[in-house]
């Protein structure tokens, strides 16, 4: 199953990560807040860490070959029953400029927009953690 | 750590759904067959920790890098 291709990130005040982000243990609970009025560039915000957020985009608008296999097991646990309801977002690794900012593609993170669960997920594919956001 | 001794084709279980199968030895090479229920993760652990660096760096950037990436993005589409 592959995820809807998305140019704009609906923002949603509660998400439930079944699984912490690598590196985070213990946080599920994050908000996505649009950052420009676009709806490109996001945060993902913690509820539990008032210290700690990420910048995430849809990765359509840059990389429109990308579209990250999902697997069974995380349709099961994002409880997903149609493809339209995940939306892919990639964690920014914001450079002082676009030319040095990376995204991470290998483990993108999956929303379910109706369920509002997510996760980050690790691709079998051969992808970058630090590709660059202009190729 | 546990440690033990097996040869090609031998098996290790690991709790009730994880086998580990040694497949082939060459050299300083070890190919390893999981089968695993698909709720178990199986990763290359240096993968893990890569991610795990990777999402820390991502995290909580500078106060303004927000507002500055988007202008950036903005005018990359002006």
């Amino acid at each position: 199953m592959n995820p809807a291709v998305e140019e704009s990130v609906p923002a949603i005040p509660l998400i439930d990560f079944v699984r912490p982000l690598p590196g985070f243990p213990g946080l599920t609970q994050f908000a996505l807040v649009q950052v420009d009025d676009d709806g490109l560039l996001s945060e993902l915000r913690s509820v539990e860490d008032s210290d700690l957020s990420f910048l995430v985009l849809p990765p359509g608008p840059f990389f429109p070959d990308y579209a990250p296999e999902i697997g069974d097991d995380v349709v099961e646990d994002l409880g997903v029953t149609s493809p339209d309801e995940v939306i892919p977002l990639v964690i920014v690794n914001a450079g002082d400029t676009l030319a040095t900012t990376t995204v991470n593609l290998l483990a993108p993170v999956l929303v379910n927009t109706a369920r509002r669960t997510a996760c980050q997920v690790i691709l079998d594919e051969d992808l970058s953690v630090r590709a660059p956001l202009q190729a | 750590m546990l440690v033990l001794s097996r040869r090609v084709g031998e098996m290790i279980r690991v709790g009730d759904d994880v086998t580990v199968t040694v497949l082939e030895v060459r050299g300083d090479v070890v190919r390893i067959g999981i089968q695993a229920p698909r709720s178990v993760a199986v990763h290359r652990a240096e993968l893990i920790v890569e991610l795990e660096t990777s999402n820390q760096e991502a995290a909580s950037p500078a106060e303004g890098t927000a507002a500055a990436l988007a202008a950036a993005l903005r005018n990359r589409k002006d």
